[in-house]
């Protein structure tokens, strides 16, 4: 008892000493089992030896942890040829090589770097039309609204007409209202009517005009074409 | 089967005798196999069970025919009122990277829980206790993050998995080295717990590349990748100094030098062990293989 706590003692001295040095305190695995009875090597005859037992994994295990004494052949710790190609063959199918990796990646981002351009280019080329898409709409609203201003103006301006004709207010929906502006539409359309048979005919009293001048030119250049020919014999 | 091959002959002959003495398989002689049946639970027997038998006062309590669970009595429960959001989505295949901190990392120097004159990884850090790491748990190593940046003081050649600008910047701040590296889970486990995969007596084997989207952070020498080329390596080193604008001391003259410029192979796990040899605990040896397929397949 004595003994034992003087050497714990001498150990945690030790350890401190170590420490004061400025080492580290070295890990140390803990000392494996002491097994009394010897190496236990499964039987293969025995028919309560649990079939885990006779794997080429347990014989690995009891390498690992006796060495020589098991009795396994440490050749047969590494993969045979054929467990070898199977190995290869695995790993060839789920691990593909890393310039394989860079190169996919490679591709990868480029497609990604040039589907981000197209878009970018997209709405570049949108965003350019948008000064004028916007120039446009603000001129269709003012347009709108005039247009809707000068209806509003007409319609009171008729309607002011109307009360004016019958002495008293009108509803725009009632019959009379709706006669009196059928009347002035026809005055209107005759009225159009005859401005246009007018215009016809000053746009026929001008082209008469222009055939007649056109008639009497002519004369005129033949004698211009005699004298620059004089100057040029002279 | 096996049990019964082994036997031979002899057994064989002493199941046909068995045969010819028993009587005929017939209805009269056949039983259920042993716990293929339960007994039927008696409720109400014994002293105080006659009356509720633990089960309270009438309804669906005592007559156990309560709704599914989530149901909220024909309104819409809430498991469908709140829509879903992909937040968590693939959350259990998620590779996870432990924290561990300068902070930390100072305390198990100070403490002398690791050794900063020898190369650390993960073996050396989890043999500290200073980080738990559970490579079934889909756990891929640790994280050096920048906690404790501004205190740490330590001069070391560290590998972890991932790490910070800033922890980078305070490890080779004080002549320090560090290194990023991929490990796939049955490497982790063997580089966590080195001694139990020891005593299992199989070869080490070969660190396996890291998958495709990682492969752009450890080929990158600002990471300080370990598949960066190492060529890259100083000029990335001298540009975070300037970047967080302080002296990169020269580890070249440095006394440590030796201990410093350690680095592992991309196929290695442990730092002086190559792939493909075994350790035996128990007689102190190392074996190495000579067959030249194997030496070609481990070092590949």
């Amino acid at each position: 008892m004595a003994a034992a706590v003087a050497r714990c003692e001498a150990a945690a001295f030790l350890g401190r000493w170590r420490l004061l040095l400025g080492g580290a305190r070295a890990y140390n695995a803990r000392p494996l089992r002491r097994r009394l009875g010897g190496v236990y090597i499964p039987d293969p005859s025995n028919p309560r030896t649990p079939e885990w037992q006779l794997q080429p994994a347990f014989e690995a295990k009891l390498y690992g942890r006796h060495g020589a004494a098991s009795g396994v052949d440490p050749a047969r710790l590494w993969p045979t040829p054929q467990q070898l190609a199977e190995i290869e063959a695995e790993e060839r199918e789920l691990w593909p090589a890393l310039r394989d990796m860079e190169a996919a990646l490679d591709v990868k981002e480029r497609e990604a770097e040039t589907k981000r351009r197209q878009r970018e280019e997209l709405i570049a080329a949108r965003m350019a039309k948008m000064p004028q898409m916007i120039a446009d709409w603000r001129r269709e609203k003012e347009e709108r609204k005039a247009k809707e201003h000068e209806e509003k103006e007409r319609r009171q301006r008729l309607l002011a007409e109307a009360r004016e004709r019958f002495g008293h207010n009108l509803d725009h929906r009632s019959p009379q209202f709706q006669e009196l502006m059928q009347e002035m539409e026809k005055a209107r359309r005759k009225e159009l009517k005859q401005q246009k048979k007018q215009r016809r005919e000053e746009a026929l009293a001008k082209k008469a005009a222009e055939a007649a001048a056109a008639a009497q030119l002519p004369a005129v250049e033949e004698e211009a074409e005699v004298e620059t020919s004089l100057s040029q014999t002279t | 089967m096996a049990a019964a091959s082994g036997l031979g002959g002899s057994s064989r002959s002493k199941a046909l005798e068995l045969l010819r003495t028993l009587p005929r398989v017939s209805l009269g002689n056949l039983r259920p196999n042993d716990g293929a049946r339960h007994r039927e639970k008696r409720r109400g027997r014994g002293r105080y069970g006659g009356r509720k038998s633990g089960r309270g006062h009438k309804g669906q309590r005592q007559r156990g025919t309560r709704p599914r669970l989530g149901f909220e009595g024909g309104q819409t429960p809430f498991y469908l009122v709140i829509p879903k959001y992909g937040y968590n989505e693939g959350h259990s295949l998620r590779r996870q990277y432990h924290p561990l901190s300068l902070k930390r990392l100072q305390y198990l120097i100070d403490l002398g829980r690791v050794d900063p004159t020898q190369p650390l990884d993960l073996t050396q850090l989890v043999n500290a206790r200073g980080v738990t790491i559970q490579p079934l748990k889909r756990d891929y190593g640790v994280q050096l993050v920048e906690e404790g940046a501004d205190n740490f003081a330590a001069k070391i050649n560290i590998e972890v998995q991932m790490a910070s600008e800033l922890a980078i910047a305070a490890v080779e701040k004080n002549g320090g080295v560090i290194t990023t590296a991929f490990y796939d889970p049955r490497s982790l486990g063997v580089l966590c717990k080195p001694v139990l995969f020891f005593l299992r007596g199989q070869p080490i084997p070969k660190r396996m590349l890291p998958p495709e989207d990682l492969v752009r952070y450890y080929t990158d020498p600002m990471n300080r990748g370990y598949l960066a080329n190492p060529s890259k390596i100083p000029k990335a080193r001298l540009e975070l100094a300037k970047k967080y604008g302080y002296v990169l001391p020269d580890i070249t003259k440095d006394e440590l030098f030796q201990m410093l410029s350690t680095r592992k192979d991309p196929r290695q796990i442990f730092f002086g062990l190559a792939p493909g040899w075994v350790v035996n605990m128990s007689e102190k040896k190392i074996l190495k293989p000579t067959d030249e397929k194997l030496l070609k397949y481990y070092s590949s």
